[in-house]
């Protein structure tokens, strides 16, 4: 009868390992886990790096509901000078037609002289050019940006960098300088001049513009004034606007380029920085890559060779009924902590690197989180599965040919 | 535990060895409890059907059935369970660890599945006179004394089955005693069946039954 007070004894790694040759054989050891935290630290500091650039360029563009917009011109070079330069309706479909812009507005000037003037109050006046875009491509667009036919108030919208450009010239001239706020309350006189005489109306600047650089009039008042003054339908338009989810996309920029349109370099030069940018950190996350796979083959190697000594103990092992499927997890278990240690260690550090990247180099700016993108952190869990996973089929691979 | 060997023949060995053998290409039945002596002289096949019984080679034709299930279709996980809980062993070449104490020899079967506790190793390494050798080398020990470990070490754990492969080859008339007389009391505990293959008729070991291969 079998033995009544016999507690089950655990079986584990403790029970086999001296059966197993594990202490042999440590630089190759030591050199995998050393390899294996410097590969994961580079894969998970770049990847960090990767989303941090995209974060931080695609912030650089003024955005409205989640889009970016730009204009463009076709590029006037000696070749195309005096020629039409001017967007065909081909040219908008074409870009409408590609997958990274959402939409393209033409930008509509008029087609008749426009003088404005401010009255006594500022004794300034000049020849200006006046355009209209679809409302959605507009920043600001203040509810009384609208105008019905015999209305003789204007609503404008003038560009933020012109003001501040009149701010510059103003004193010199003689004139007031104006703030943001006292803008509102210019009179503008506006005289549109047609064939059949000159046309006043008062006019309002009712916002200010970041994004486009002109004076800005409600889209049907100009194109009944080119009509009624400049007696033409709307012609083709020589400044198109863009409407995209990414302004620095490269597939974008590249497209422009390839068709020779001018965007303004402002709103993408942060494109080719972070193409480069991109570029360098692939290139930095392909070397990790590599590292990690060396720092798993020569693992790997150690395994085989620490099986390969234990041959003998292992195979009588099995032949004494010790399961390959247990010794496989067991022995593959063994090595969870030291991989768990590793991956650990390197997403501290990576999460150290974001910090300082966020407090030091761009003094604590709230454009950046200082913590780690939720993504790293389910990429260093990915890696630690997969560490496992190849570990046990390898040895599992190992034991079962025994 | 129902063994069953239907036409097995070892691919190896001659035609006519086969042609006398009662066992080789016959139909043998061995029933739970049974008491089994095959003598076998020499290159008859003995230690591979210890080993075929065993699951460590299937360098033969034919089929045994463990229990109505044909050992070809045991996977891995099978044959281990086999090893553990249902089979056990006294190899002839008595297969231990050298570089590990008897103890150590002794304990890493009970471990696997005990039948006994720790205590008992010492009980019967007293009974077979190695109690002062346990915690000695397996390797330092004499093939005498290494006979009796591999003995104990197969009584550790519960079996329907026990197979012996000369068992007692390098032991003296009284160590051949204590050791059968615990072989014994052990196969009585777990009611099992027990086949001992030798070159001779081994006169301690009462047998139901006596095949020659």
């Amino acid at each position: 009868m079998q033995d009544n007070k016999i507690a089950t004894p655990i079986l584990n790694f403790k029970t086999i390992a001296p059966y197993l040759h594990i202490g042999e054989n440590r630089s190759s050891r030591f050199f995998s886990y050393a390899g294996l935290a410097i590969g994961v630290l580079l894969l998970l500091a770049s990847i960090q790096m990767y989303i941090n650039i995209n974060h931080l360029l695609k912030e650089k563009n003024p955005r409205k509901n989640g889009y970016d917009f730009i204009s463009v011109t076709k590029t006037i070079t000696n070749q195309n000078m005096g020629k039409d330069n001017r967007f065909s309706g081909d040219d908008i479909k074409e870009l409408r037609s590609q997958p990274f812009i959402k939409d393209a507005a033409p930008l509509i000037s008029n087609q008749f002289r426009a003088k404005a003037s401010a009255g006594e109050m500022i004794p300034f006046s000049t020849d200006l050019f006046l355009e209209s875009v679809k409302n959605d491509f507009i920043d600001t667009v203040p509810p009384n940006f609208s105008w019905e036919p015999g209305q003789m108030e204007l609503p404008v919208i003038f560009s933020a960098d012109f003001l501040e450009m009149y701010n510059i010239f103003a004193p010199a001239q003689g004139l007031p300088q104006l703030s943001e706020s006292s803008v509102g309350s210019v009179n503008i006189i506006l005289e549109c001049y047609g064939p059949s005489g000159v046309q006043k109306y008062k006019g309002h600047i009712v916002a200010l513009s970041d994004r486009i650089n002109s004076v800005l009039v409600p889209e049907n008042f100009l194109q009944w004034a080119n009509k009624q003054f400049g007696n033409s339908d709307n012609s083709p338009a020589s400044r198109i606007y863009l409407k995209t989810i990414d302004a620095n996309d490269p597939a974008l920029l590249n497209f422009l380029q390839q068709k020779d349109y001018h965007v303004n370099k402002d709103k993408t030069k942060f494109g080719r920085i972070k193409q480069v940018l991109q570029a360098v950190v692939s290139g930095l996350g392909g070397f990790a890559i590599l590292v990690i796979l060396l720092a798993m083959m020569l693992f790997s190697f150690y395994l085989q060779l620490m099986i390969a000594r234990s041959k003998d103990n292992l195979q009588l092992l099995l032949t004494l009924g010790y399961s390959p499927s247990w010794l496989s997890k067991t022995v593959a278990k063994k090595w969870i902590p030291a991989y768990t240690i590793i991956i650990l260690v390197a997403l501290l550090l990576t999460a150290i690197l974001q910090y300082a990247f966020q407090q030091y180099v761009l003094s604590g700016s709230d454009e950046l989180s200082p913590f780690l993108h939720f993504g790293v952190v389910c990429l260093a869990a990915f890696l630690l599965l997969v560490c496992v996973v190849v570990n046990y089929t390898l040895i599992r691979k190992l034991l079962y040919k025994l | 535990m129902h063994i069953q060997l239907e036409n097995v023949t070892p691919e190896f060995l001659e035609k006519e060895k086969i042609e006398i053998s009662d066992t080789w290409n016959n139909h043998i039945i061995i029933e739970q409890g049974e008491r089994i002596q095959i003598i076998a002289p020499s290159g008859s096949g003995k230690t591979s059907f210890i080993h075929f019984l065993y699951a460590i080679r299937r360098d033969y034709s034919g089929n045994i059935f463990i229990n109505k299930k044909n050992l070809r279709s045991f996977t891995a996980e099978d044959i281990s369970k086999l090893r553990s809980a249902k089979a056990s062993v006294i190899f002839q070449d008595l297969k231990l660890f050298p570089d590990h104490s008897v103890f150590e020899n002794i304990n890493i079967k009970r471990l696997l599945d005990p039948f006994h506790i720790e205590a008992r190793i010492t009980e019967m390494a007293l009974r077979l006179g190695i109690k002062n050798k346990l915690h000695k080398l397996a390797k330092t020990c004499s093939y005498g004394e290494q006979q009796r470990v591999a003995i104990i070490r197969a009584l550790q754990q519960p079996f329907d089955v026990l197979l012996m492969d000369e068992p007692f080859s390098n032991l003296d008339e009284a160590n051949r005693v204590k050791a059968m007389d615990l072989i014994n009391e052990e196969v009585e505990k777990r009611n099992a069946t027990v086949i001992l293959a030798d070159l001779k008729k081994i006169e301690l070991f009462t047998a139901d039954r006596i095949i020659n291969l």
